[in-house]
């Protein structure tokens, strides 16, 4: 669905860059042509890449490993490098590495570009990742506070007695690391948190179906938890089935697009322009204006 | 004359200081404490408790050597908190 609005914007006369997140890749295959973690020429107007989590993974933990070393000393290094190896299988490693991704698309390569899709992955990843800028900032909010008497305290200490040993240690916001630290990853999160909640058109694509249609209703309850508005639904394989399903009210207030379902599938590039994205499109473009 | 003003002069800088440094005791400890919290509430994931996303912590764990060294102290110091702030504020 998604390479089939990419395409149909880029056919429109945008320049479209679209990104899969999925982990299990299909992009490529649908649209034609194998893809990379950097963009590629799909056709005039249509860039498209594969998200190589495993490499961001990578790239996070290394990015880590380097800090640590150049900041501790020798033995403290030697015994806390051996997490290193595990890390990459820890929660949330995965969702972070995606947002990652996702940061340096819309700090690096958006700009080239008038829209970026991206193709997410299956529900329960994309709500981890969508979430994690919230619930992280959360954690931020509080550390930092926690921080702030940490350093109000050591101020005080530093003033009464300045040959105290905390009197070595950092006493101001601005010399902190933590505390600067703390407020880098709170301006990154909260940019992210825009993205997702104040400029981007999040459609879901359901089934004509009552589990689909359950599974709708539980993305937009999430969704609502978190800000972030659903943008529409895509109501994808219409005439697939008989049996009777009907669209839950807490879903009526997003606008529903219909699509065909095509017997013959999707074989090629060509055939996503058969799946009718007029409306689609015109919604997006209305609400992005 | 003048060797009399500068003994004098130490014995009162002497008393100052050790004025600021039981000022400071309670203070100190208590600021150990906020930083071995600090610690739990980042690396609290490793041993089971409520933390923030691993993640989060890995960007943090660069700069938190003192705060790793206070909680292994503290840690040391476990089984028996009450007999260091007893002997802070100098209960015998």
């Amino acid at each position: 669905m998604s390479a089939a609005f990419a395409l149909s914007l880029a056919r429109s006369g945008k320049k479209v860059l679209i990104a899969s997140l999925d982990p299990a890749h299909n992009l490529g295959d649908v649209l034609g042509t194998k893809l990379h973690d950097k963009p590629g020429k799909v056709e005039a107007n249509l860039d498209a890449l594969e998200i190589d989590l495993n490499s961001w993974v990578k790239r996070y933990l290394d990015e880590s490993r380097e800090e640590l070393a150049r900041t501790y000393s020798y033995n403290l290094t030697l015994n806390l490098n051996s997490f290193f190896d595990i890390m990459k299988y820890s929660p949330g490693t995965e969702e972070y590495a995606m947002l990652w991704a996702i940061e340096h698309i819309r700090c690096n390569l958006a700009g080239d570009y008038d829209i970026v899709v991206y193709d997410t992955p299956p529900t329960a990843l994309s709500l981890r990742f969508l979430a994690m800028p919230a619930i992280s900032n959360l954690w931020i909010a509080e550390l930092t506070k926690l921080r702030e008497r940490i350093l109000s305290k050591r101020n005080t200490i530093t003033r009464i007695n300045p040959t105290s040993v905390v009197a070595s240690s950092c006493v101001d916001k601005a010399d902190d690391k933590i505390y600067g630290k703390l407020g880098s990853i709170k301006r990154r999160l909260s940019d992210l948190s825009s993205l997702f909640c104040k400029e981007s058109y999040i459609a879901v694509v359901l089934n004509p179906d009552v589990l689909s249609v359950s599974e709708a209703i539980r993305i937009k309850e999430e969704l609502d938890r978190i800000d972030i508005p659903l943008s529409g639904l895509c109501l994808n394989k219409r005439g697939v089935s008989t049996t009777a399903w009907t669209l839950d009210r807490s879903l009526a207030a997003s606008p529903l697009f219909e699509f065909d379902f095509i017997p013959k599938g999707l074989h090629k590039r060509d055939d996503l322009a058969s799946i009718d994205t007029k409306d689609l499109v015109a919604d997006f473009l209305a609400t992005k204006s | 004359m003048e060797t009399i003003l500068k003994k004098l002069r130490f014995i009162l800088d002497t008393m100052l200081q050790v004025n600021r440094e039981k000022a400071c005791g309670i203070l100190e400890f208590e600021l150990k404490e906020l930083e071995n919290i600090f610690s739990l509430l980042i690396l609290g994931g490793f041993v089971g408790m409520p933390s923030p996303p691993v993640p989060l912590a890995m960007e943090l764990l660069p700069y938190m050597e003192r705060e790793l060294t206070i909680m292994l102290a503290r840690s040391d110091m476990a089984q028996d908190p009450l007999a260091s702030l007893m002997g802070i504020l100098e209960v015998d």
